[in-house]
């Protein structure tokens, strides 16, 4: 019984958590800048990555190094939309005049080769849910090729990474077409229902924070029931699993797609606060950011995987800034890796954990 | 029981067609035939013990059974479906149980989520988004724990257990699939004395209700269990019978010759 009450203590403290963080989140615009209330934007956004990688990662034990391509993908669907939103890339992106042959017809349908693909684009609403929806089949292709053939551990992250840079040379080797090395950079603000989202205002800040707000809980919803739990035992010991009849590929597939889509989401979002998508975004050094982020904040804690994005990019930015620290962040972070998988596995989140676990320990032993 | 034994002679009577049949079956690791030709027909709700030196292939022959394992040749039946290479989750979904020789449970998780997964009978995805989880354990988790003695212990964190209790829980995982076919690869190694004469009991209590393969190399055990025996040697089949028709089998006695597995009566 004693037990049952520390754990509802440990439930209750989570939750305060929860209402905390976003508390502070809703009021923090009132406290900033311009300049640092598009910073925090795109830090939440990193969050929501950090959150797709906890679901893989921390509940499935599936760890994608390849983030950064579905991340890329959604960048880059509404980037493609809001690209021709913006009159100075009418009737063709500037992108393409500057790669096309010099008679070609000065339209989307033929002005480069498969330069056709961008008319859905015209409606922003296709930009929106392409960037959903494409990371969410390039995950189920590449993740049906893997779990089918029962991948697992360190060859997922190194197929994942491998797919990942494939994607990267696709773009930059497809200049007419995506913008190459520089990307898509002139873009118009999104509107919707007549209303203007400014990258630099709070109007986007809170896009943001809800759009996180409303990942988690639903991400709460689907990992707290049957299907978290089953991808928990499947962390375990996946062949136990299929010895109790579930089909596990499917499993990992629909966690990795969720996941992707999430990133696609998030990388979205990136599109809004930086204005711009490029090749960059799906280099292998920012999908292994991503797993810091969730690691440092506890992978198998939504919120924790959130704060550790905060956290990190905040105290990079700060690094950043100072002449001394700015040229060894990287290894920092590199360092921060490393201890936090060999000290603290389970990243802030755990310490958190651990300290009502152990405040609940010796009681428990007395109750019994 | 759907099996008479009358005397020493005439023991099995399958009354029923067998649930389970295997037909030539055989693996090879790297030509070691290491279950060889094996064809073994176990009746509805027989209670069948697989005895064996170590290294015979009993071990090897449920994982053929379960799907761990393809065979290089033969086929499996259950009833009048050929499983031999449908994948151990449509194994498993088809009526299959099985614990293996170390216990394996899911250690990061309660004894009673352990169990929840193991009876959950809704297996696909799309099927479990929408379903929650209780935080207590509903009236057939409860007479599962109840029966392997881990009532107690249910929300206990598996990694706590003992080896004992591992056992027990992954039996009790089994037993919540409520699977037709539980094939149980020596359930009672690392039990005190006690605790294998409850498990002998619970064996011959399921049997009936289920139909069940047991691994065991302890005659003692063997002969509390008292059914039909089936012997391994090298791969293959060497002999089947009653405890006491084993003991006096020419094969087997040449077999086994001075060995501790049958040998101290
Ligand atoms: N995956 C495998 N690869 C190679 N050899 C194996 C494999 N599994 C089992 N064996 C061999 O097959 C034989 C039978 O093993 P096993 O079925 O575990 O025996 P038992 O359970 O009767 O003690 C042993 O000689 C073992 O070394
Ligand atoms: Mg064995």
């Amino acid at each position: 019984m004693r037990m049952m009450e520390e754990r509802m203590t440990y439930r209750t403290a989570s939750l305060v958590a929860y209402v905390a963080f976003f508390a502070l989140l809703m009021v923090l615009p009132f406290f900033l800048n311009s300049f640092w209330t598009n910073r925090m934007a795109t830090y939440l956004v990193y969050s929501i990555c950090a959150l797709g990688i906890s679901m893989s990662w921390g509940y499935a034990g599936i760890l994608s190094l390849g983030q950064g391509l579905f991340f890329g993908m959604g960048a880059y669907m509404l980037a493609m939309s809001l690209t021709l939103a913006d009159p100075g890339n009418n009737p063709v992106p500037e992108l393409m005049l500057l790669n096309m042959e010099p008679d070609a017809v000065r339209d989307l349908c033929c002005v480069t080769t498969g330069s056709f693909l961008w008319i859905p684009f015209r409606w922003v609403i296709v930009g929106i849910l392409a960037g959903i929806l494409v990371p969410c089949i390039l995950a189920a292709v590449i993740g049906y090729v893997m779990f089918k053939r029962r991948t697992t551990g360190v060859y997922v992250s190194i197929i994942t990474l491998a797919f990942a840079l494939i994607g990267q040379l696709l773009i930059i080797n497809n200049q007419p077409l995506t913008g190459g090395f520089n990307g898509l950079a002139s873009l118009a603000s999104l509107e919707i229902f007549g209303f203007e989202f400014d990258p630099y205002g709070p109007s986007i800040y809170y896009l943001v924070t809800l759009t996180l707000l409303a990942v988690i809980l639903l991400a709460r919803y689907l990992l707290s029931g049957r299907v978290g739990q089953v991808l928990k035992a499947i962390r375990e010991d996946e062949a136990r699993a299929r010895y109790l009849g579930y089909d596990v590929e499917n499993y990992k597939l629909f966690i990795f797609c969720v996941s992707a889509g999430v990133a696609g989401l998030a990388g979205m979002l990136f599109t809004l606060t930086s204005e711009f998508a490029a090749p960059s975004l799906m280099a292998t050094s920012f999908s292994i950011s991503m797993v810091i982020w969730a690691a440092t904040g506890g992978r198998a804690s939504l919120l924790g995987a959130c704060i550790g994005a905060l956290l990190v990019n905040f105290i990079g930015s700060l690094a950043s800034e100072s002449a001394t620290f700015q040229p060894v962040w990287p290894i920092i972070l590199g360092g921060l890796f490393v201890f936090v998988v060999l000290v603290m596995p389970n990243g802030i989140a755990g310490i958190f954990k651990d300290f009502f676990d152990r405040r609940s320990a010796p009681r428990t032993v007395e109750g019994r | 029981m759907l099996m008479t034994a009358i005397d020493g002679k005439q023991v099995v009577q399958p009354l029923s067609p067998p649930i389970l049949r295997t037909r030539n079956l055989t693996v090879r690791f790297d030509e070691f035939p290491a279950v060889h030709g094996v064809n073994l027909d176990v009746a509805d709700g027989e209670l069948r013990v697989v005895i064996g030196a170590n290294g015979a292939g009993k071990s090897t022959l449920l994982d053929l059974l379960c799907g761990k394992t393809l065979p290089s040749e033969g086929e499996v039946w259950l009833r009048d479906e050929n499983i031999t290479s449908i994948g151990e989750a449509a194994i498993a979904r088809s009526g299959i149980g099985r614990k293996f020789q170390t216990p394996t449970v899911f250690k990061e998780m309660t004894v009673l989520e352990n169990l929840q997964v193991a009876s959950n009978r809704r297996v696909r995805v799309f099927e479990n988004l929408f379903q929650r989880i209780s935080a207590r354990a509903n009236d057939k988790e409860v007479a599962v724990a109840e029966r392997t003695g881990l009532l107690d212990s249910l929300n206990r964190k598996a990694s706590e257990l003992s080896h004992g209790q591992l056992q027990w829980l992954e039996l009790a995982m089994v037993l919540s699939q409520e699977p037709k076919i539980i094939l149980l690869d020596e359930p009672a190694a690392g039990m005190t004395a006690a605790e294998t004469d409850k498990t002998a009991g619970l064996l011959l209590d399921l049997a009936g209700d289920h139909t069940v393969l047991v691994i065991e190399h302890d005659m003692a055990f063997v002969r509390q269990i008292c059914r039909t025996i089936t012997v391994m040697h090298q791969g293959s089949v060497l002999a089947e019978g009653t405890a006491e028709e084993i003991e006096h089998n020419p094969a087997v006695i040449e077999a086994y010759l001075g060995s501790a597995t049958l040998s101290h009566a």
